[in-house]
């Protein structure tokens, strides 16, 4: 295959043209190129360069949510009947209980499922309980949490040590959104609070390591 | 002098006796006066009773007759959920579908949902204080009023897909905003803030902000200063360094920067435009009346012979803020004078 076959496809994904990316990802598959060719080289691919772009531009919610649809649609189209095994492990996403804002959330949701992860979606104005039921239930190894009000860092304080109690080791604790980016780590008592969706994402491939 | 003399003198780069402090003080007055949320946002004169008690409490230089970013949304035909201790958010859309915006008939500010209470906690607070102490009433911009019509993802994907009918929503939510607006001067706000977060470059990029928001921030702005704006205050938090250049073409007055802009970069961008801002909200929770003090005393040290700054916080005082923090970014500017 010609490295350079997939280039239109990449193209279409970063320009968030859905329906262009299901044409370019169509016109591949017929040609016979295998789905995980598509996923390794065309999405990842894309996924990366848009990484690249949001680290050195400031990225905007609005470019992300197109891409993020985009490779959701080619995702449909490669995989129709059942969506590909997350190979990354599984992630608990919430806004927490007092805060209904969940853009930011979705969009998390959009990406780090798109990179692979198996993302369990507990919604907006989630009781921190709830989180971490469903991180024990679901063998969590990340639990996300988005906030845009500053009312709930006292909750996401709760959440390790709630994990703790539950049972849940070896899992990363992520914060951002706007409110609890004018945080630190230390202060939520979280492993991580990340600057974007890619950040956050980069900080989970690092070697994982014991909850401290 | 008075706060009204005082704001004017730092908008029109004078010398004011002190620089002018606006601590962005909404539902932490109810919290101040053992009022619930829940109540404080439809209970316009009990609104005004509580901003009347913050500023009695921390005497700075503004109060605000705003309940939420629900209120247009409401009265247009969205549906809200009340909580007692958080403020009220969409249920249901107005919105389900922009081609359908046509139909929707304006609100009219004086019957429809709780406008008629903002402009009621506007006139007690223009009775009590005349024109002692700026009141500021609160529009939502286009482009966040877009989004509260419709819900976020849906109006941004609109944007993206069908340009032309989202065009459409935005100038139904411009008409809005402006008839709202001026109904809140003839109620007694010296201005209607207008606080457009959506328009963020966070959420939509600089050159979709040109094209779209820019023109209707101009026209919201131009009709609210015939109707006797003050001054034109745009509010758009998290990192707008990337649209300010827009901000003298739009007619902004007074430019919020919130605490992730580096004061310095803000003042080059717009050497003339007033900035307010920028101490980080959750300072107000979580840091020391010293810090506040210290971070307060940098932006006046920074701004003292440039002048043009209101020292406020960078977004909303947190509901939960610390009195003690709050009271030491009121008195910093004393403390220099």
């Amino acid at each position: 295959m010609n490295d350079q076959s997939l280039d239109k496809l990449i193209e279409a994904l970063l320009e968030g043209d859905q329906a262009r990316a299901v044409a370019e990802a169509s016109i591949l598959r017929n040609a016979s190129i295998d789905n995980e060719v598509l996923i390794n080289q065309g999405i990842e691919k894309a996924m990366g360069l848009l990484d690249t772009k949001c680290t050195l531009e400031q990225f905007n919610l609005l470019e992300i949510m197109l891409v993020g649809r985009a490779v959701m649609g080619v995702i449909k189209t490669l995989y129709p009947d059942f969506p590909p095994i997350a190979t990354r492990g599984t992630a608990v996403i919430a806004s927490l209980e007092g805060d209904v804002h969940d853009l930011g959330k979705n969009i998390v949701k959009t990406i780090m499922s798109a990179k692979g992860y198996r993302v369990v979606d507990c919604g907006k104005d989630c009781p921190v309980e709830k989180l971490v039921d469903a991180a024990v239930r679901e063998g969590a190894v990340i639990i996300a949490i988005s906030g845009l009000i500053t009312s709930i860092v006292p909750l996401v304080r709760q959440v390790v040590p709630l994990a703790r109690t539950r049972g849940v080791t070896k899992v990363k604790v992520l914060a951002g959104g706007a409110a609890l980016k004018q945080a630190t780590a230390d202060l939520l008592n979280v492993d991580y609070v990340a600057d974007s969706v890619f950040d956050g994402i980069r900080f989970l491939e690092l070697p994982r390591e014991e909850i401290r | 002098m008075n706060s009204l003399d005082r704001i004017q003198a730092a908008l029109s780069f004078g010398k004011p006796d002190r620089v002018p402090v606006i601590a962005q003080v909404f539902g932490h007055a109810a919290v101040l006066s053992d009022v619930s949320l829940g109540a404080y946002v439809r209970d316009g004169e009990l609104l005004a009773n509580c901003q009347l008690k913050a500023l009695s409490r921390y005497g700075y230089d503004a109060v605000f007759a705003l309940m939420d970013s629900g209120v247009e949304t409401e009265a247009v035909g969205s549906s809200l959920t009340y909580r007692t201790d958080m403020y009220p958010y969409v249920e249901q859309y107005a919105i389900a579908d922009a081609r359908e915006v046509d139909k929707f008939s304006m609100p009219d500010p004086r019957r429809s949902g709780r406008m008629p209470e903002v402009l009621k906690a506007a006139q007690v607070l223009r009775r009590e204080l005349q024109d002692e102490v700026l009141i500021v009433g609160c529009v939502l911009g286009p482009m966040t009023l877009a989004m509260q019509l419709m819900g976020p993802e849906k109006t941004l994907f609109l944007a993206a897909d069908e340009p032309d009918l989202f065009a459409g929503v935005l100038d139904f939510a411009l008409e809005v905003a402006v008839s709202f607006g001026l109904a809140q001067i003839e109620a007694g706000a010296h201005l209607p803030l207008v606080f457009d977060p959506s328009a963020s470059p966070a959420v939509i990029p600089p050159q979709f902000f040109r094209e779209f928001v820019l023109p209707r921030t101009k026209r919201l702005f131009s009709a609210l200063k015939s109707g006797g704006s003050f001054a034109n205050w745009l509010h758009i938090a998290g990192p707008a360094e990337a649209i300010f250049p827009f901000y003298p073409e739009a007619g902004v007055d007074i430019a919020n920067f919130d605490y992730c802009i580096d004061p310095l970069r803000a003042r080059q961008i717009l050497p003339r435009t007033c900035l307010d801002g920028n101490i980080k909200p959750l300072s107000f929770v979580e840091a020391t009346p010293n810090d506040i003090a210290e971070d307060s005393a940098s932006l006046l040290e920074l701004f003292s012979p440039h002048g043009g700054l209101i020292l406020s916080s960078g977004c909303e005082i947190p509901l939960e803020a610390k009195t003690e923090n709050v009271v030491a970014m009121v008195r910093a500017p004393h403390a220099r004078s």
